[in-house]
């Protein structure tokens, strides 16, 4: 992507963003209705987008172009999952996957070597 | 002496926000380096993060563009990441709503998941509106700085930090650690392995439709299953 499309996609988005952000307080009074039916998707959405942008990431090797599994991230990533069941944070379960990757890695390289 | 009443409520706002720093500057460095990473210059990345102030739809935003995805889906998916909002504006209106233009729009712009975290508490809500009005500007303001700060750290260290730390998969662990977070039915966790598992059936259709459809397969789920259960009970019974 060229800059001015990026630039075009930041403007698109936060624009998009604020309005979501502007929405009910612009239409305070009229909206409880909406709300009100659009709730049971308003709480499936995040779930399902969080899960469908992170799992392939995880269980594959960059750049995908085939099924490649990745056994190092997916054990980073259970770490992850691990420690974020008991803090409710989101740094420490990403500091605990990224040292388990890290520490897998080298332990890996040092016996192929 | 209203208005000092109201002054202490703006810092103690913003003195209620700062541990939670230790949670928004690792994000914040993420952001800033993942985008010098990705290619993109400082005023570039300076300039997403002011027009997003959205930590997790700015990270998908990178993954989306990372895959050469179409506009159109990372536009969607980034206002997707960010509908929680939706949530905080109805939740803050009856307090934001009445206020003059000029005070209204900014305020709207300034919402967050921590503001909405902290101005929520029982304590605050039984508060009178200015008391908590002035609180909500202390927490929000103090928030969009140290987030902006933070960014603005990760891009001035971006790039001296080495590309063999892999530091890009840290988007993929705080999406799955938010994932986690977000979990708080068996419900949700269907959908989350339905969408999960979706993605990576689909993970090589062009255009990052694995993507949608795997979003579209875990909410119609949600929505679904629980009637199937209700009426399979029944016919059981």
């Amino acid at each position: 992507m060229d800059n001015l499309t990026l630039w075009g996609l930041f403007f698109a988005v936060g624009l998009g963003t604020y309005l979501v952000r502007l929405s009910f307080i612009q239409l305070h009074g009229s909206t409880q209705a909406l709300l009100e039916r659009s709730k049971t998707i308003l709480m499936l959405l995040p779930p399902a987008i969080l899960a469908a942008l992170c799992i392939p990431a995880i269980v594959f090797q960059r750049p995908t172009t085939e099924y490649q599994l990745d056994w190092i991230q997916i054990l980073a990533g259970l770490v992850t999952v691990l420690i974020a069941h008991f803090s409710r944070s989101v740094f420490w379960p990403v500091v605990g996957g990224m040292l388990c990757l890290w520490l897998a890695r080298w332990l890996i390289s040092g016996n192929a070597v | 002496m209203h208005f000092s009443n109201y002054r202490q409520q703006f810092w103690e706002g913003v003195r209620d926000l700062l541990p939670l720093v230790s949670g928004v500057l690792p994000f914040g460095l993420i952001a800033g380096a993942t985008g010098v990473a990705l290619g993109m210059s400082p005023e570039m990345i300076m300039g997403m993060t002011v027009l997003f102030y959205a930590g997790s739809a700015q990270l998908a935003a990178y993954q989306l563009i990372q895959d050469n995805a179409p506009f159109v889906i990372i536009v969607l998916t980034s206002v997707v990441v960010n509908l929680r909002f939706a949530i905080y504006s109805a939740t803050f209106a009856p307090l934001i709503a009445p206020l003059k233009a000029r005070y209204r729009y900014p305020l709207a712009y300034l919402l967050s998941d921590q503001a909405y975290g902290l101005c929520n508490v029982p304590e605050q809500l039984n508060r009178s509106t200015g008391e908590r009005l002035w609180y909500l500007t202390g927490v929000a303001t103090s928030m969009c700085v140290a987030w902006i700060l933070s960014v603005l750290l990760g891009v001035a260290l971006g790039t001296s930090i080495p590309a063999h730390w892999s530091l890009e998969f840290t988007i993929p662990l705080a999406f799955l650690a938010m994932l986690v977070s977000t979990i708080t039915s068996r419900l949700l966790f269907i959908v989350a392995v339905v969408a999960g598992l979706g993605a990576i059936a689909f993970q090589l259709l062009p255009y990052n439709l694995g993507f949608t459809l795997a979003v579209i397969a875990g909410v119609c789920c949600g929505i679904w299953l629980p009637g199937l259960v209700r009426r399979g009970g029944q016919s059981n019974g």
